[in-house]
């Protein structure tokens, strides 16, 4: 039956103080209890009185400081050497002289967080409201110049009587009865530590959720930066131009690069120019490719002249791998694809100048091939 | 019985030192002059920075009026007394300039980056420098050392007063003997490169040195029944400076490290490149173990720090670190592989030898304690 | 007196009485009791402000409001309102932030690194300065965020998960900097705030009721003094001092790191991280000192705050003044033993050249006039003291304004040479960064308690039990 909380002794030195702890230690209470004391300032010698043991914080903190710096390491190696690896300044992805600095910091962070938090919410259990000695009339010297020796109720059947005669004996100034509280506290550190808790909970949630959904949908809005550029885009309307149109002509005379316009007329007039392509294989792989693409549709893919196409066409491609074609210089054969000719259009804007060439090499080869005499083959 | 055991630590000592002197001459003619000089400059500029450090302690002690190191200051003092013979050593290591100091020899002359300051490395100079600061060094020992053994005398408060006004000169003689070694001795010995924290980098490991020694000193004499009235308070102290600058070397020399990495400057960098790549980077890492980590997690919980057990062990492994730290600084200068050898072991009992014969006689001077001090009494109580 | 040193007592002579002129003077000019204590420091908050307290913070938030109206021109016109301009890319931005920062670190010397040495007469002056600290880095934090040009984007700074799939780039001195001042303000205020909950304590037993009554409970947590959660406080205090040392080494080093990491001749010197650090210390304890002697004039603390610890502080800055001599004739020894022809160059732009006033002016005020404090009448005058602090003050931004501005100017290649101008907008947040700490300051003094009143009882004599004081 415990209605009284504690019964409280003020003492007026921090030596009375410690003195009575070992005088009320020694009487007989009359019932369950614990000393606590409450001091203005920390009195140095009273966890020692009191028998309390020393204080964990220093091993948690040493600890979290390790991990804090661990956590660090490996955060700026998985982001910097890992995850998007970017050389910068000339230095190794991989170097980890540069992470020392943040990983500093971060184990003072942790440490510090640890120390604070940790000595507020975990071991104090601070913050806590509703403590009776908070409205006690003896908190006010308390907290000033006075010291107080508790003997808090531990279970029914304390004696509240025998404590205060204990603490007279000791060499109390003034008593006073500490009546329990009838409502909860509210606000406590456990609250707080809930509230934190489930706070960083919905943050994970909604990280992961977050990370999910950008991966599932590209572009989010509002972060479209780089979207929404104040520059003309293709099709868009500007008031710059009198016709209101974002879309301009190209200017007269403008030539798109490597295709400048040929100084020949004529396949014939080309006839001197030279193949400054190799012959080589990855030559004749681009050759091919271009020719069958470009080429083989009517010329045929072995340049027959027998092409895929229908009869409905009408014009007849020419047979490359005749002695006439064979006859052709290769300038001719490149002038003929840049210029066209008859039925055949001018490949010019579809054949860049080296797989012209190169397809007149490719040409060559099937020249050969369909051609091939018997000291050609191995 | 006393005198006897004594007698025979004195003999063994004399002995050793002997014999490292005469390991120590055969190999500058077995192993080279380079190699006998290495060690010569390593050992005295080990000798130094445990000279310089117990200098300091007494020089801050009377800086900032603190009373509850009084007790400790004589051990500090003794140790202090090393400057005297170092001196004669440092004249003698004038005689590796002309061998370890390119900047010294007459090539230097011609090579355009050296011309310009081949009066400062030349050896007339450097001499008059380690002159001068050799003679400081004896004036701040004088000043402060010979005062407060007097004081034990006459009890006369005004050595306080007198040590008090020359404690701001004595730093200033500790910080130009600190930025000379470093200067001087160390970068001159690639004279291109150049590092301008050098001088504080030695006061932090002279500092660690200086600890590491009164820590020694200090349980050496408990051990003998002397100093008994030391608290553990003050051990206390000592584990704490001692974790502190732990950590204060660690950071200047991870700070010089760092910048030079990161800037990746081709004429500084030769420095690094030649003492943490092939076949000495074993030896950075072993540098870095000893004189931080080791020291730093013996030291971290608040108990370990007065332990005296605790110190018995991290005292001498800081010692043994600070001889690496040089070891690590001027042997590079002799090629690319550490050698450890003979020659090594005769510098090693040479002067360790000699050193603590000097020690020993000095033990023996005055009190342990500044027993003239006027805050003595305040200092066994450990007034702050 | 122990035992042991009574028997070594017995085997020498009595000690020697140590003479007046060598002692430490006491804490506190005149005895005061914990009650006394309690009522001259933590009435303050209770009571009206005189009507200087009024003018000086009319006038500090007009200050505080011009800095903030430039800080909105730079936001809508952009950088291009600043001086900053090539290869001057960085001006007073930086400038400023550095000096802040370095304001700051006075406020944890005093707090944390002399809780270290044990030195108790910094319990009277460690609440000011620790809030001095966090005022002077929240000062400091306004320059890297209003510096880039796209301020709202400051966030991408910090390395976290998106959509562009980049990490910060943890290379750069920049993101250290980013680290290193968010933990710094970090651990200043969670030391500051601890300490203190026991001193709101008391202020929430003593206020009678009302809102203020409600706000100190709340702040104060609750705190009722139990031996029990004074172990755990004690530990935690401790520890975070020890934390805060650290700190402070290495939060100005990263800044040094700014410039040291980087080859600009005149920046790329290893001497960097403790010079700055010194050269914090110096400037915040400068600034410390010229508000310690307003606090205690106004707020008659002339007993608490006494001629002592404003001896003691000037006896600190003129042994940082020794200092940062000795770093400057290290750095000048240096340009020249280095023989590179570009570090000669910046070397003589600080001493001569279109900036070179402003070499002789830093040089002049960080180590010539310091000199005077070895004087003791000009450690215990006020004029004189104000004079020096003053001069520091200057002194030590424009050492940062030598630094930077002359470093950039003239660089490696001739053609990109070019002067710097600052413009009004410049000044205007410079000024107005002081305008917003000294708000602060004034706004703190009015509403907390200055001085660490449970940290003062603690070590007033006859508090401890045992002995007269106490003695760690």
């Amino acid at each position: 039956m415990a209605e009284t909380f504690a019964v409280l002794g003020l003492f007026d030195h921090a030596d009375a103080l410690l003195a009575a702890i070992g005088k009320v230690k020694s009487q007989d209470l009359g019932g369950p209890a614990r000393l606590e004391a409450y001091t203005p300032y920390p009195v140095h010698g009273l966890d020692r009185a009191l028998g309390l043991r020393r204080s964990p914080l220093a091993g948690m903190v040493m600890v979290m400081g390790i991990l804090g710096a661990l956590f660090a390491m490996v955060m700026q190696y998985w982001m910097s050497a890992v995850d998007y690896p970017i050389v910068t300044g000339g230095k190794d992805p991989t170097s980890w002289q540069a992470f020392i600095p943040i990983m500093f910091e971060l184990m003072v962070l942790f440490a510090t967080f640890t120390a604070g938090l940790g000595m507020l919410l975990l071991l104090n259990r601070l913050p806590l409201f509703g403590h009776p000695v908070l409205g006690s009339r003896a908190i006010r010297s308390i907290t000033r110049d006075r010291f107080a020796l508790a003997v808090e109720a531990e279970g029914s059947g304390f004696d509240p009587r025998a404590a205060q005669a204990a603490l007279e004996a000791a060499g109390a100034r003034e008593i006073e009865w500490l009546p329990a509280p009838d409502t909860g506290p509210f606000l406590t550190a456990v609250t707080i530590q809930r509230s934190l808790a489930g706070i960083a909970a919905a943050c994970v949630v909604a990280g992961v959720l977050t990370w999910g959904g950008v991966k599932l949908m590209p572009v989010l809005r509002p972060m479209v930066h780089m979207e929404d550029q104040p520059r003309l885009s293709a099709q868009q309307p500007s008031r710059f131009f009198p016709d209101g149109s974002g879309m301009r002509m190209p200017v007269p005379g403008t030539v798109a690069r490597g295709y400048l316009p040929p100084p020949f007329k004529t396949p014939e007039q080309a006839a001197g120019l030279v193949n400054p392509l190799p012959r080589t294989r990855e030559v004749l792989d681009r050759g091919r490719a271009e020719y069958q693409v470009r080429c083989a549709v009517c010329h045929g893919a072995l340049g027959d002249g027998t092409p895929t196409l229908t009869a409905a066409y009408g014009a007849k491609p020419a047979n490359l791998v005749a002695p006439n074609i064979r006859a052709y210089a290769d300038g001719q054969i490149y002038g003929t694809i840049v210029l066209g000719k008859n039925a055949m259009p001018a490949y010019a804007a579809d054949l860049p100048e080296d797989a012209r060439w190169a397809v007149v090499h490719y040409v060559r080869a099937l020249q050969r091939a369909q051609n091939a005499k018997d000291e050609d083959l191995p | 019985m006393k005198a006897e055991r004594t007698g025979t630590v004195g003999t063994v000592l004399w002995g050793a030192t002997l014999l490292g002197a005469a390991l120590a001459a055969l190999s500058y003619v077995q192993a080279g002059p380079a190699r006998f000089w290495a060690n010569w400059l390593v050992w005295f500029l080990f000798l130094l920075s445990v000279a310089l450090g117990a200098l300091f302690l007494v020089a801050v002690e009377h800086l900032t009026a603190s009373r509850w190191s009084v007790p400790l200051r004589r051990i500090s003092e003794r140790i202090a007394t090393l400057l005297l013979p170092l001196a004669a050593v440092a004249l003698v290591a004038l005689g590796a300039v002309p061998v370890l100091y390119p900047g010294a020899r007459p090539e230097a002359a011609a090579d355009p980056l050296l011309a310009g300051k081949a009066v400062w490395l030349g050896l007339p100079f450097f001499a008059l420098r380690v002159v001068l600061c050799a003679g400081l060094g004896i004036l701040a020992v004088a000043v402060l050392v010979r005062g407060s053994l007097r004081q034990d005398r006459d009890r006369d408060p005004a050595f306080t007063r007198r040590a008090r006004r020359f404690a701001p000169v004595a730093m200033a003689i500790f910080a130009l003997l600190v930025t000379q070694a470093g200067f001087d001795w160390i970068s001159g010995l690639a004279p291109a490169w150049y590092s301008d924290v050098i001088g504080v980098y030695l006061f932090a490991g002279a500092f660690m040195a200086g600890l590491a020694a009164t820590a020694l000193a200090l349980l050496a004499l408990r051990a003998r029944g002397r100093l008994t009235a030391i608290r553990p308070d003050h051990t206390y102290s000592i584990g704490g400076y001692l974790f502190a600058f732990t950590v204060f070397w660690a950071y200047i020399a991870f700070a010089q490290y760092l910048l030079m990495w990161y800037g990746n400057l081709p004429d500084e960098v030769v420095w690094y490149q030649a003492r943490t790549l092939g076949a000495w980077r074993p030896v950075v890492l072993l540098l870095a173990l000893v004189h931080f980590f080791v020291p730093f997690f013996a030291l971290v919980p608040r108990d370990a720090k007065g332990d005296l057990r605790r110190l018995a062990w991290v005292a001498p492994v800081v010692l043994v670190a600070h001889w690496l730290d040089l070891y690590w600084l001027v042997f590079p200068a002799l090629g690319p592989a550490p050698r450890w050898s003979w020659p090594e072991l005769g510098f090693a009992l040479l002067f360790l030898g000699g050193a603590l014969l000097w020690l020993r006689a000095a033990m023996a001077r005055g009190e342990d304690m500044p027993v003239g001090d006027p805050f003595l009494g305040e200092g066994l109580e450990f007034r702050l | 007196m122990e035992p042991e040193s009574a028997v070594l007592l017995h085997r020498l002579p009595p000690f020697v009485e140590p003479p007046e002129d060598l002692r430490a003077p006491a804490l506190t000019a005149g005895p005061i009791t914990p009650g006394e204590l309690d009522d001259q420091v933590l009435a303050f908050p209770a009571r009206r402000p005189p009507r200087k307290w009024y003018v000086a913070i009319a006038f500090t938030s007009m200050l505080a409001a011009v800095g903030v109206f430039f800080i909105g021109v730079t936001f809508r016109v952009g950088i291009g309102a600043w001086g900053n301009t090539s290869p001057v890319f960085w001006g007073f931005g930086i400038i400023n932030f550095v000096f802040w920062v370095g304001i700051g670190h006075a406020g944890t010397l005093i707090s944390a690194i002399l809780l270290m040495f044990r030195k108790r007469w910094r319990n009277a002056i460690a609440r000011f300065a620790e809030a001095m600290t966090i005022f002077a880095v929240m000062c400091a934090g306004i320059f890297p965020l209003i510096h880039v040009g796209r301020p709202w984007l400051a966030f991408w700074l910090l390395p976290y998960p998106n959509q562009r799939g980049l990490w910060v780039n943890f290379r750069s001195p920049l993101v250290w900097d980013v680290f290193a001042v968010s933990t710094y303000f970090s651990v200043s205020l969670m030391f500051w705030y601890l300490g203190l909950v026991p001193d709101l304590a008391s202020l929430r037993d003593r206020t009678p009721g009302g809102i203020r009554r409600v706000a100190y409970s709340v702040l104060s947590l609750g705190w009722r003094g139990a031996a029990d959660h004074w172990r755990h406080f004690e530990k935690a205090y401790v520890l975070l001092a020890g934390l805060a040392t650290g700190l402070v080494l290495s939060v100005h080093s990263v800044v040094s790191f700014d410039f040291a990491t980087s080859i600009v001749p005149g920046w790329h010197m290893t001497i960097f991280p403790p010079y700055f650090v010194v050269g914090a210390i110096f400037a915040g304890f400068a600034m410390v000192l010229m508000v310690l002697i307003v606090v205690r004039e106004t707020m008659d603390l002339k007993n608490l705050i006494t001629d002592f610890h404003l001896e003691v502080m000037g006896k600190v800055i003129l042994g940082m003044s020794c200092l940062m001599g000795y770093s400057y004739a290290v750095e000048g020894f240096t340009a020249w033993y280095s023989m590179n022809s570009y570090l000669h160059h910046a070397f003589m732009n600080y001493i001569t050249g279109p900036y070179g006033w402003a070499g002789w002016l830093t040089m002049t005020c960080n180590v010539a006039i310091p000199q005077l404090f070895w004087f003791r009448r000009c450690r215990r005058s006020y004029p004189w003291m104000i004079l020096v602090a003053l001069a520091v003050t200057v002194g030590m931004w424009f050492e940062r304004f030598v630094i930077i501005i002359v470093s950039l100017y003239q660089d490696y290649i001739p053609s990109a040479w070019h002067l710097f101008k600052p413009t009004v907008v410049d000044f205007g947040i410079l000024f107005g960064s002081f305008g917003i700490f000294f708000t602060l300051v004034l706004l703190f003094a009015r509403v907390l308690p200055v001085i660490a009143t449970s940290e003062m009882k603690a070590d007033l004599p006859g508090a401890q039990p045992g002995n007269g004081g106490s003695h760690g």
